[in-house]
């Protein structure tokens, strides 16, 4: 362990394609953020750069993060084991005590700490998957073999779930039992038990969508936004309205008439719209595209560890694979209309800060895992150890 | 952590065959294939969806786009200018802005409300409640007709939902002299009245209008294409000339003010082109400044209130009498014993005026002489003669609103009927056809027709008597303004003037009413070389004087030879000027 602290001496760079498409992303991010925001910021703030100085502050903390996370082995966080989820589970708890979570919108889901603002669905999500890689390492055996194997990680999960939904945030719920699903799928769970899930979540959605009629409005609204364009198929329909006008080669750079504020949260949630109008076909091909090789490369990475028999590193990847992939999925479908609205952000590319730095320290991460597979498969030593511990 | 993995090691091979786990990558199988080919298949449903939207469904949603980005804007087209024969401004659109608000926006944001209470010094609480009443409403006038700078003040305050429109404003620079003539416009800037209504349709602009792309918020972002470029008016160049008109004008006022009387109207018309050059009406009204006017000020009583035109006539039935070829020049008339009885009805002079000839009859105004004329002609020759001067016609100026007067049908006639008409009785006229009519004997015996705008050719005349007929009307009358004649208050110093007085008791119910008078006098200036109709009407003076040659005259007098000497026309009465100043001195004017 001590040796595995000394691994950023290390001058190896990891993937480059990875790194790549992550540049892309977020450099074209904060193009595309600024075209959409700059209206509305200059509006609403006097300050034209208001939302992309601040989402450049965010860039910087979440660097520093991803460079912090470079530096620690990725042991630490397998050996960390439940106290990540104590962790994640008292900030859950924390922003929904009175005084203490900021509500917007009619959603309390940040935490004012110090004068910084957090989402913490956001490192909760993180922490969590952290824990779940190490539980399905651990608990390999049981999770094949019982059901109390399958069930347990599904607790916590609930657990986590029911605090997110108080906030209330459906997105980040989503999401959340997507990647634990996935991890739990690729780490073995039995299938019947994945059935018998499948099936209480989609009774669980039925009934929140009837409990809460807002979410319900909002099931309907997807489904036909032409029916009623000026309530709740009103950003939907806006959205829709972006993506078309842009054609196949799109208005240009800057010229979306969308996001003169006819087009609700187009700097963070319907960001990807306003690309599509303003690029058109081609750019939201391209976006697709980014997104699928970003998701590409980290199974890359995941497989590479489970070839070097590294499996909380293979689970940890494959689950930011799931996070990132059906986070961006979900995003480019609401926008383009095939989900129901939710809270999500195009990751790397949408204003907001929380998302932006945890999606970066998740990426430095992968990178720190891809640096190790990297020194395991050349340097022999490392590998040996694991291979010997197996 | 090792030993976890430790123990997992043994107990794996039971359970493989029940599960698809690869045995070589433990962890990374066939599942998470599964699951990346799930991810793709999304990524694939995104790139199909993408494609159907922007290929396929383009138009309908730049449909959708376009219903909401697009509006159009109204290009304001300004209204053309009113000016006077000599380029003089009377009527003119300047620009102004007005304000507007969307009430649905604006009663979202109270404390902008409160901003803009300030900002149009109301108070809020009555901004407020017009605002919310309107609440589900787009679009709602807040002040219109603004000083442009005043209401870039308020747009630049930034308050949201709330806009300009540019907007024209009529202003009348001579106000109440001649608001009657013009008439006005609306707020929307359409002719309503007079020579704004009557030629609207040469004055009115056109406006345009333009495609533009609109933020949310109603903000133009840019102008996407011209859809019609706006029309400016016509401008249109009355007869009128600006300085007779204030003439005319002060010489009316003074006179109404100073006889106490309920109206008065007087015309000036270019005998040579039939082009009126003043035409001015009391009780008058500020054409800037509507509210609080009655609407019978508005009235341009020269051209729609008809009167009785009493003595005034006689000069045309004795023009009739010279044209008919019963009478001459020298024709004498027996007048005595000063009344005649015509049926049931008795006519008489003030006094007896025995044997006299034509001219006598005007200068003293001969009832009975102008009866006795009348009876001897044909009835149908009196009322042609009479129609072909334009009584009881139009005289087709196009002023809204504008009286025929009326004349009856000579088959309608009887004795009495022809006996009045002879005194100027049983018919009636607007100011502007008495002027028409005198016009003729002015203009050797030709008629022009009436134009209230400024002629460019020749106007076609239309013979109505000989020429010498006319003129020996016109020097005949010429002996009505002088000593011994009913007019010699109308006389002015270095020229001479032909006119006749009128007096004539208003109709009311049941008959003639006691004491209410019109006066009148009508006369052309100067004599030798007529240039200027002018007639003025007094309607019921009511300071004790009442006779169109003490009330009416003077009028005359005054605005005859303020023209004259606006027109700079050579005096033709040298000699007797000093005769005349000696004559006016003593009788005390």
């Amino acid at each position: 362990m001590s040796r595995a602290y000394s691994a950023s001496s290390d001058t190896r760079m990891p993937d480059g394609t990875l790194l790549f498409v992550c540049i892309v992303l977020l450099c074209g991010g904060l193009v595309m953020l600024t075209s959409a925001s700059i209206s509305l910021a200059e509006s609403s703030t006097g300050q034209p750069f208001y939302y992309l100085q601040r989402q450049m502050l965010a860039v910087l903390v979440g660097l520093m993060g991803g460079a912090v996370m470079l530096r620690i082995p990725s042991e630490f966080w397998e050996s960390a084991g439940l106290s990540l989820v104590f962790i994640a589970a008292l900030l859950l708890i924390i922003v929904l005590l009175p005084g203490l979570g900021r509500t917007v919108n009619g959603a309390t889901r940040w935490l004012s700490i110090a004068g910084i603002n957090m989402q913490v669905s956001e490192p909760a999500r993180l922490l969590i998957l952290m824990w779940l890689a190490g539980y399905a390492v651990r608990q390999q055996a049981e999770l094949l073999a019982t059901w109390q194997g399958f069930f347990k990680p599904m607790l916590v999960m609930a657990i986590i779930g029911l605090l997110l939904l108080q906030q209330p945030d459906f997105g980040a719920t989503t999401v959340l039992l997507a990647v634990t699903l996935g991890v739990l799928f690729v780490a073995g769970g039995r299938l019947k038990y994945f059935i018998v899930c499948c099936l209480a979540v989609v009774a669980a959605l039925a009934a929140l969508a009837a409990y809460s009629p807002y979410r319900l409005k909002r099931v309907t609204g997807f489904l036909d936004p032409w029916a009623d364009p000026f309530d709740s198929g009103f950003q939907l329909t806006q959205s829709l309205i972006a993506i078309g006008s842009g054609d196949v080669f799109g208005l240009g750079l800057g010229n979306s008439v969308q996001k003169l504020f006819y087009l609700p949260e187009a700097h963070t949630d319907f960001i990807f719209a306003v690309i599509a109008e303003e690029f058109g076909l081609v750019g939201s091909l391209l976006v697709i595209l980014l997104f699928a090789t970003l998701v590409w490369r980290i199974v890359v990475i995941a497989r590479q560890s489970a070839v070097l028999n590294r499996m909380y590193q293979a689970y940890l990847a494959f689950g930011i694979a799931i996070w990132l992939g059906v986070q961006s999925l979900i995003n480019i479908g609401v926008n383009m209309g095939v989900f129901p609205t939710k809270g999500l952000t195009l990751p790397l590319v949408s204003y907001g800060r929380s998302s932006l730095i945890i999606t970066m320290i998740a990426l430095g991460l992968l990178m720190r895992i891809d640096l190790e597979n990297q020194r395991a498969i050349n340097g022999g030593s490392k590998r040996k150890t694991r291979r010997s511990a197996r | 952590m090792r030993k976890t993995v430790k123990k997992q090691s043994p107990k794996r091979k039971p359970v493989k065959r029940s599960s698809i786990v690869n045995e070589d990558q433990p962890g990374f199988n066939g599942r998470a294939y599964f699951a990346v080919f799930c991810l793709a298949l999304g990524a694939t449903g995104l790139f199909a969806r993408a494609v159907y939207l922007q290929v396929v469904d383009e138009a309908f949603l730049e449909r959708q786009a376009d219903a909401r980005h697009i509006r159009s804007a109204k290009l304001s087209a300004h209204r053309g200018t009113i000016t006077d024969r000599n380029g003089e401004v009377l009527a003119v659109s300047t620009p102004v802005d007005s304000i507007w608000v969307n009430p649905s926006v604006l009663v979202a944001a109270p404390e902008q409300i409160l901003a803009l209470a300030k900002l149009l010094d109301v108070s809020s609480a009555s901004l407020n409640e017009k605002v919310s009443r309107s609440s589900a409403r787009q679009f709602l006038w807040l002040k219109r007709h603004m000083n442009p700078s005043d209401a870039a003040r308020i747009i630049d305050a930034g308050i949201v939902g709330v806009y300009s429109q540019r907007e024209y404003r009529r202003y009348y620079p001579a106000g109440e002299v001649i608001g009657h003539l013009l008439g006005f416009t609306n707020i929307d800037d359409d002719g309503q009245e007079g020579l704004e209504l009557a030629f609207d349709h040469k004055l009115a602009g056109k406006s345009g209008s333009k495609k533009v792309l609109k933020d949310r918020l109603g903000r133009t972002v840019e102008d996407v294409e011209s859809v019609r470029a706006p029309v400016h008016g016509q401008n249109v160049v009355t007869s009128i000339d600006l300085r007779m008109q204030y003439f005319a004008y002060r010489a009316l006022q003074s006179a109404v003010n100073e006889h106490r009387a309920k109206s008065g109207s007087a015309v000036v018309i270019d005998v040579n082109t039939g082009e009126v050059l003043a035409m001015v009406n009391q009780p008058s009204y500020n054409p800037n400044n509507r509210s609080s006017f009655s609407a019978s000020n508005y009235r341009n009583r020269a051209i729609t209130d008809i009167f009785e035109p009493g003595s005034a006539l006689k000069p045309l039935i004795v023009a009739a009498a010279l044209e008919s070829g019963k009478y001459r020049e020298n024709s004498y008339i027996e007048t005595s014993p000063g009344q005649v009885k015509i049926g049931a009805k008795t006519i008489g002079d003030k006094r007896n005026f025995g044997r006299i000839n034509l001219q006598t009859v005007l200068q003293k105004s001969s009832n009975v002489g102008a009866v006795k004329i009348a009876m001897s002609m044909d009835s149908e020759y009196l009322w042609a003669t009479l129609q072909r001067f334009g009584l009881g016609q139009s005289t087709a100026s196009g002023f809204p609103g504008e009286s025929a007067g009326q004349l009856n049908h000579h088959a309608n006639w009887r004795d009495i009927t022809q006996a009045t008409v002879a005194y100027g009785y049983g018919l009636s006229v607007t100011p502007l056809q008495l002027a028409q009519a005198y016009a003729v004997l002015g203009a050797k015996g030709l008629q022009y027709p009436v134009s209230l705008l400024k002629i460019e050719r020749d106007p076609i005349a239309r013979r109505i008597v000989k020429p010498d007929t006319a003129d020996s009307i016109l020097s005949m009358m010429e002996s009505v303004v002088q000593t011994g004649g009913t007019g010699t208050q109308a006389a002015i110093a270095g020229y001479r003037i032909a006119g006749k007085t009128g007096t004539s008791r208003k109709a009311a119910k049941g008959g003639y009413a006691e004491n209410r008078y019109a006066a009148v006098f009508a006369g052309l200036a100067p004599a030798s070389k007529p240039r200027l109709a002018i007639v003025v009407v007094v309607d019921e003076p009511n300071a004790g004087e009442y006779y169109g040659g003490a009330v009416a005259a003077p009028v005359f007098s005054s605005i005859a030879s303020g023209s004259l000497r606006i027109l700079a026309v050579a005096p033709d009465n040298v000699q007797g000027t000093k005769r005349e100043a000696l004559r006016l001195a003593e009788a005390g004017r």
